[in-house]
C-alpha cells in the first residue's frame, strides 16, 4: 500500500510540516510574563484649570480639554490587561469616581467617563494641593497599583509654607507620579457665573493673594502692623498675581520627592504613555501566549520547499533532462 | 462575515500558496511508455486536486499565522430588563450606620454606604440584560460610568464609593445629571432612575420646573431608596409643629412630596435596616422586567485554531499521498 521513499526530500518536508503540526497542537501556549500597569488618574478639576494655555490641534484649549484629550489617547496605548480607574481633585481631597477596570474590555466606558469630566463637578471651590495629595495618598495606600496625579501646580489661596503636610508616614508607600500639566506663563482664569457661562477673568481682586490661617511663616518683627492676635499677617494690603495661573513645576517636583512620586511635564499622549509604563510601575502578569506561530511558520516552509519550483534540484532535473533529450536526438541523428 | 486578522503585514505570506501552480511537488519520471498513453482527464483532474489541497493547506497556515478571527459584533435581542441609572449619594453621612454612628466594626454595624453598596452590586449581578449607568452628586453631580452593559465597569464605579464620602446634598443637580443619561428617545422597556440616599435637600424653583419637564419627556420611572437614620425624620412624617411644615425643615417629606406630585411611576422606600433595603431592591428587580430590545456582544472568535486543524488534515492527505507515488529505486 504505502510506500514512502525517505530518499525524497519532499516526503522528509512533508513528513516534517506534519510533525510541526503535531507540535502546534500539543504545545498552543505558553506562560509569558508581560508587564501590565494598574493605573489610577486622579484628575485636578479646580478653577485654574480652565485657564486656556495649551494648544491643540492649533487652537487654544483649557488644561483640563488637554488632559482629557491626552488620557483619551493614552487608553489605546496601554497593554491589554492594564487597568485603569478614574478620580477627580478639588478643595484639599479627592473622589474615585470607578476603582481600575481592565482596560480593553471596558475602553469605551473609560474612554466617555474620561470624556464627561467636567470643572462644574467640584464639590468644593478651595484648591490644596499638598492636601488633596496627601489626601490621594491616603486612600490608595493598600492598593497595589500607581496613582497618576494630574495638576497644573496652582493652589488658592496659595498655601503657607508653615503649615504643608508631611509626607513622611506614607513617602515609598504608593508608587506613581504627579503630572504637570499649563504653560510656564501665567494666563488669565476664566470666571463663570451660576450658570456655568463665561463671564470674563478672574481679576486681582476677586482672589485671595496669601492664606491668613494660623501663624505666619515670617519673623513676625519683619511683619509691618503686626499684632499676635488681631492681626499675624500684619496691616499691610496684600497684592499679587494669584489671579493669574501657571504651572508650578518648582513646587511639583518638591512634592514629589516629599511624596516619594515621580514628576513629568504633559506634553502629548506619547509621552505621558512612556511615563506612566515605567518598569517600577509595571506589574508582571502571566498571560498565556500564543506560540502557535513558529510550528506553523516552520511547516509553510517545508510545504514550500515541497513545491517550490525554482530550485537548484529542478533546475539539475530540468538540465539533465534537456542532456537526455539532446543525447536521445544526437544518437537518434548519428 | 466580519472577518479579520490580528497581523495584516503576515498576509504578505499568502501569494506563496500559489507555489502549487507551478510546482508539481512530486518527482517526475521520464518513461517512454507514458507518450503512448493518451491523455486522461482523471488523472489530470486528481493532478490538479493534489494541487488544491496543497494550495488550501499553505494558505491555511498562513491565515492561522496572521490571526484570522471573526470580529466582535452585537447581535439584537429581545429580553427582560430596563435601562438604569443608579444616582447614589455621596454626602457624609451616607458613611455612617443606619443608627447615625460611625460603624465601628465589632457589633457587626455596617455603614449605609457599606450595605447599599453590597446590596448594589448583588442586585447589578442579578440584571443581566440591563443597561446601567451610574451618576452620584454631593454637593455637585459627578458623571461616573455611562449608560453600559459592562457589568465590571458598574460594580468598578459602585466599589468606589468605598472611598470617604463628600460634602453636602445637592438632589436637584444629581436628578438633572441622571436625567440627562437618557438621550436618546425610548425604544423600548422601561427607564429607571434608582435614588440611594439618606437624605434630602430642597428644590430650588428652577430645577424644579425643569425636572418635572424633564421626567415627563423623557419618560423615566423614579425608585427612591431612602435609607432612614433612626430618629431622624421619615418620607412619611408629619410634622409636630405646623411652623416645621416646610421644605428647609423636612426636606425629605416635601422631596417625597414633589415626586409624588411629577404624575409619574414612582415609588418611595423607606428603610431604616440593610434587611428593609435588600428588601426594596428585589422588589425594585421583580417590578422592571418588560420587554427590551438590547445589543448581546458577543465576543471576538478566533479562526485560526480552525485554519491549524484544516492544514494540518490536508498535510496529513499529502503525505500519505505522497506514499502512493511510483518510486523507481530499488526495492530492498
Amino acid at each position: 500500500m504505502m510506500n514512502f521513499s525517505w530518499k525524497d526530500y519532499r516526503t522528509v518536508c512533508l513528513l516534517l510540516a506534519v510533525l510541526a503540526m503535531g507540535v502546534l497542537f500539543a504545545r498552543p501556549a505558553e506562560e509569558q510574563e508581560r508587564p501590565v500597569y494598574n493605573l489610577t488618574f486622579i484628575v485636578d478639576i479646580t478653577r485654574s484649570m480652565n485657564a486656556a494655555d495649551s494648544t491643540q490641534d492649533g487652537r487654544a484649549v483649557s488644561r483640563l480639554e488637554f488632559v482629557k484629550r491626552n488620557l483619551r489617547d493614552l487608553l489605546v496605548k496601554l497593554p491589554c490587561q492594564s487597568r485603569v480607574g478614574l478620580g477627580l481633585f478639588t478643595e484639599r481631597r479627592s473622589t474615585l469616581l470607578f476603582e481600575p477596570i481592565e482596560v480593553c474590555g471596558s475602553y469605551a466606558e473609560i474612554d466617555a467617563a474620561i470624556a464627561q469630566i467636567d470643572w462644574r463637578m467640584a464639590w468644593a471651590a478651595d484648591s490644596n494641593i499638598a492636601q488633596g495629595l496627601m489626601n490621594t495618598l491616603e486612600m490608595l495606600q493598600h492598593r497595589d497599583g500607581s496613582v497618576v496625579f494630574i495638576t497644573d501646580g496652582h493652589e488658592a489661596p496659595p498655601p503657607n509654607p508653615r503649615y504643608r503636610p508631611d509626607f513622611s508616614a506614607l513617602k515609598g508607600k504608593v508608587k506613581g507620579i504627579i503630572v504637570g500639566v499649563g504653560g510656564l506663563t501665567a494666563v488669565p482664569i476664566p470666571k463663570f457665573d451660576s450658570r456655568g457661562e463665561p463671564a470674563g477673568y478672574y481679576t486681582a481682586d476677586d482672589v485671595p493673594h496669601r492664606s491668613s490661617f494660623g501663624e505666619s511663616n515670617l519673623d513676625p518683627s519683619q511683619i509691618e502692623g503686626y499684632n499676635a492676635r488681631n492681626a499675624p499677617f500684619g496691616s499691610a494690603k496684600v497684592t499679587g498675581s494669584e489671579h493669574l495661573s501657571a504651572l508650578h513645576e518648582t513646587y511639583l517636583e518638591e512634592l514629589a520627592l516629599a511624596a516619594g512620586l515621580r514628576y513629568a511635564r504633559l506634553s502629548d499622549a506619547e509621552a505621558l504613555a512612556e511615563a506612566v509604563q515605567r518598569p517600577e510601575f509595571a506589574l508582571t502578569k502571566k498571560v498565556a501566549g500564543d506560540v502557535r506561530r513558529q510550528p506553523a511558520l516552520f511547516a509553510l516552509l517545508m510545504t514550500v520547499i515541497v513545491y517550490w519550483p525554482f530550485g537548484l534540484r529542478r533546475l539539475k532535473n530540468a538540465l539533465l533532462s534537456i542532456r537526455r533529450k539532446v543525447v536521445g536526438y544526437a544518437a537518434r541523428t548519428l | 462575515m466580519n472577518l479579520g486578522v490580528e497581523s495584516p503585514w503576515l498576509l504578505t505570506a499568502l501569494p506563496l500558496a500559489l507555489l502549487p501552480l507551478v510546482g508539481k511537488g512530486m518527482r517526475e519520471h521520464a518513461h517512454p511508455g507514458l507518450m503512448l498513453l493518451p491523455p486522461d482527464p482523471l488523472s489530470g483532474l486528481l493532478d490538479w486536486l493534489i494541487r488544491l489541497f496543497a494550495m488550501l493547506a499553505m494558505a491555511g497556515l498562513v491565515l492561522g499565522m496572521a490571526g484570522l478571527h471573526r470580529r466582535g459584533q452585537s447581535v439584537e435581542r429581545i429580553g427582560h430588563g430596563a435601562e438604569i441609572v443608579l444616582l447614589l449619594d455621596r454626602s457624609n453621612s451616607m458613611d455612617n450606620s443606619f443608627a447615625g454612628r460611625a460603624p465601628n466594626g465589632n457589633e457587626g454595624e455596617e455603614s449605609k454606604s457599606a450595605a447599599a453598596r453590597r446590596l448594589l452590586t448583588d442586585f447589578v449581578n442579578r440584571r443581566e440584560h440591563d443597561l446601567i449607568g451610574v451618576a452620584e452628586y454631593s454637593t455637585a453631580p459627578l458623571f461616573v460610568m455611562p449608560m453600559t452593559e459592562n457589568k465590571e465597569a458598574v460594580k468598578a464605579a459602585i466599589a468606589a464609593t468605598a472611598t470617604p464620602a463628600l460634602a453636602y446634598t445637592h438632589v436637584s443637580k444629581g436628578l438633572g445629571m441622571a436625567l440627562s443619561f437618557f438621550e436618546r428617545p425610548i425604544v423600548s422597556g422601561s427607564r429607571l432612575i434608582v435614588l440611594v440616599s439618606d437624605g434630602a435637600a430642597a428644590i430650588d424653583p428652577d430645577s424644579e420646573q425643569k425636572l418635572r419637564q424633564w421626567f415627563k419627556e423623557k419618560q423615566v420611572r423614579l425608585y427612591w431608596l431612602f435609607l432612614r437614620t433612626a430618629n431622624s425624620p421619615g418620607i412619611y412624617d408629619q410634622p409636630a409643629d405646623p411652623r416645621d411644615d416646610n421644605a428647609q425643615a423636612m426636606p425629605e417629606r416635601y422631596l417625597h412630596q414633589f415626586f409624588t406630585s411629577l404624575n409619574i411611576p414612582y415609588q418611595a422606600y423607606q428603610a431604616e435596616s440593610p434587611d428593609a433595603m435588600k428588601q426594596a431592591i428585589a422588589d425594585i428587580s421583580r417590578l422592571e422586567n418588560l420587554p427590551i430590545h438590547y445589543f448581546e456582544r458577543i465576543p471576538r472568535q478566533d479562526l485560526s485554531g480552525l485554519c491549524y486543524r484544516a492544514s494540518f488534515i490536508l498535510l496529513l492527505l499529502l503525505l500519505a499521498l505522497k506514499g502512493a507515488e511510483v518510486k523507481t529505486e530499488a526495492k530492498p
